[in-house]
């Protein structure tokens, strides 16, 4: 009896670790999830247009899917909040091989990026700017390409601003 | 048994020359660390001070973080403040200061002249510069400035020539000085203020360098610089100041480096002077060092009498530099190229110069002592 008894509490024993350890491994799968991924997309959405095709066709307040490359000045992203400006691909940055330590300032170029860059801020459910740093919220980097689906807000001017909460992140 | 405390107190007046020699020796290469420390943490204090968290600068994208080449439009204010709500309004002033900046020539009584840095201001600015305190005079009017605190020492010229009442000339027009301002040290004490609309008349310009913007607590620069990159045509930038004058630090490093690269040599310097002296000191001194070996006392007693001998010399050399720097150094204006500081003796400054002139007594001490013990006492009694 005092035997059964004994392998009863073994068996609970082995039980209550085998538990434990199936809760860290759960906890471990929450923790390497990517953290800002309600705002990152896995398939890349259809019909993305380019920057200096959507300054000429988007209205005011219209939904839009756009593509371009993350810069437009030495410093694209806006610190504190998930914001950055995106160039269009069609206009050329430095080469590598040219030593300059900001290509995506688009310092040669910066007639054709007037035309051509957009802001794209991330916006949470209440339309606000996520307050987070884009780099690490879309784990993106000056240069990346990325696919932002949102609504576009236009001025006479021309600016166009993208608000969005839908980013694919193109693997360069 | 160790020698008395008086023994080595008595040793440093029995050759007043040597001592004294040694002791200028001493406070000189610590009042130079002192000048030295002082000018890096006076540049250090002068970029600390000048920036106020809640204020974003708000100037060119294509000025790079050189403010004074910026020129914006002059309906950026007016923009900035329509279209955002986090600046700070009371009484229905909206706290943002619009503001030409320039580099120039300003003559100053007495034909002293020099380069100068002059602002145009509303009367906004001290509203978002809130550090800046008239001390003497009143607002400038028409045709009127307010000096800053270390104008002078920017311009090359004396205090008095730039005294209330007095009257400079820049941009082609005398200009009169109705008020002097203070601003904890910041860097606009070097500075020349008077009416934005005055310096644009006079300058032929229409533009700004920058809008100086005093956000409400809790409100994000990163709003402006939003609005900055959103309104691309604009071609604005926008910084919070801290961040602007933390970039200055960071321009300065060089400096800061070489500065302390000086420190460094000059207590090197120091050392081997100090090792020259009481090599020359302890020379002179072999037969008695060799007397007290006789008469009993152990080498490590003699070796420590003549370390405290060094210790005192170097102490007092230290002291007296130190009260000299703080009455006369401390405070003292530098002309620098973003404007002027002051040379700033603070504790930090005081803790490293006494440090090296107490380093100097013990390591310039040391390895003469060790030589004289080394040798024979037999011998050494002999010598002349």
């Amino acid at each position: 009896m005092r035997m059964l008894l004994c392998l009863a509490m073994v068996g609970l024993g082995a039980m209550s670790v085998g538990c434990e350890s199936s809760e860290v491994a759960s906890e471990s799968q929450v923790g390497t999830e990517t953290p800002g991924s309600q705002f990152v997309l896995d398939t890349e959405p259809d019909g993305a247009l380019a920057v200096g095709e959507a300054r000429q066709a988007i209205e005011d307040g219209q939904d839009v899917t756009l593509v371009g490359l993350i810069g437009g000045s030495s410093e694209p992203f806006v610190d504190g909040l998930a914001a950055f400006t995106i160039v269009d691909a069609k206009v050329p940055y430095c080469a590598a091989d040219e030593g300059c330590p900001t290509p995506w300032d688009y310092c040669c170029e910066s007639e054709a990026v007037k035309d051509n860059i957009a802001t794209i801020k991330i916006v949470d459910e209440s339309g606000s700017p996520v307050a987070a740093d884009a780099r690490e919220l879309l784990h993106v980097k000056e240069l990346s390409t990325v696919v932002v689906k949102g609504k576009a807000k236009r001025d006479d001017l021309g600016n166009l601003t993208v608000a969005s909460s839908e980013v694919f992140v193109r693997q360069n | 048994m160790l020698l008395p405390w008086e023994y080595g107190v008595r040793n440093l007046a029995r050759r007043p020359s040597r001592t004294a020699l040694t002791l200028v020796a001493i406070a000189t290469v610590v009042m130079l660390v002192f000048v030295v420390v002082g000018f890096i943490r006076g540049l250090e204090r002068s970029l600390a001070v000048s920036g106020d968290a809640n204020v974003v600068l708000v100037y060119s994208v294509n000025s790079e973080e050189n403010i004074e080449n910026s020129s914006i439009a002059a309906r950026t204010p007016s923009l900035l403040a329509a279209s955002l709500d986090g600046t700070v309004k009371r009484f229905g002033v909206t706290h943002v200061s619009p503001e030409l900046y320039l580099g120039t020539r300003v003559r100053s009584e007495g034909d002293t002249e020099g380069l100068g840095l002059v602002r145009g201001v509303e009367r906004t600015a001290p509203l978002v510069r809130r550090s800046v305190k008239l001390v003497e005079g009143r607002w400038p009017g028409d045709g009127e400035v307010i000096v800053g605190r270390l104008a002078a020492a920017k311009l090359g010229s004396s205090g008095d020539a730039l005294a209330v009442g007095k009257r400079i000339e820049f941009e082609g027009r005398e200009w009169n000085i109705c008020g002097r301002f203070a601003a904890g040290g910041a860097a606009y004490e070097s500075e020349v203020w008077c009416r934005l609309e005055n310096l644009q008349t006079q300058t032929k310009r229409q533009d700004l360098s920058l809008v100086a913007m005093l956000l409400s607590p809790g409100r994000l620069s990163a709003e402006v610089e939003l609005f900055c990159k959103e309104r691309t045509d604009l071609e604005l930038r926008a910084i919070r100041e801290t961040d602007y004058y933390g970039s200055l630090q960071q321009h300065y490093k060089p400096v800061r480096i070489l500065a302390w690269f000086v420190v460094l040599l000059v207590s090197g310097a120091g050392v081997f002077a100090g090792l020259n002296m009481m090599y020359g000191a302890v020379a002179g001194r072999t037969r008695e060092i060799a007397t007290l070996q006789a008469i009993g006392y152990r080498r490590r007693a003699i070796l420590l009498s003549l370390i405290q001998e060094g210790v005192l010399l170097a102490a007092a050399g230290s002291i007296l530099s130190g009260v000299m720097a703080l009455t006369m150094l401390n405070g003292l204006a530098v002309r620098f190229t973003m404007g002027a500081f002051v040379l700033r003796i603070d504790s930090v400054a005081i803790l490293i110069g006494c440090g090296v002139g107490m380093c100097l007594g013990v390591v310039g001490a040391l390895p003469p002592a060790l030589k004289a013990l080394r040798a024979e006492v037999a011998t050494s009694l002999r010598a002349v």
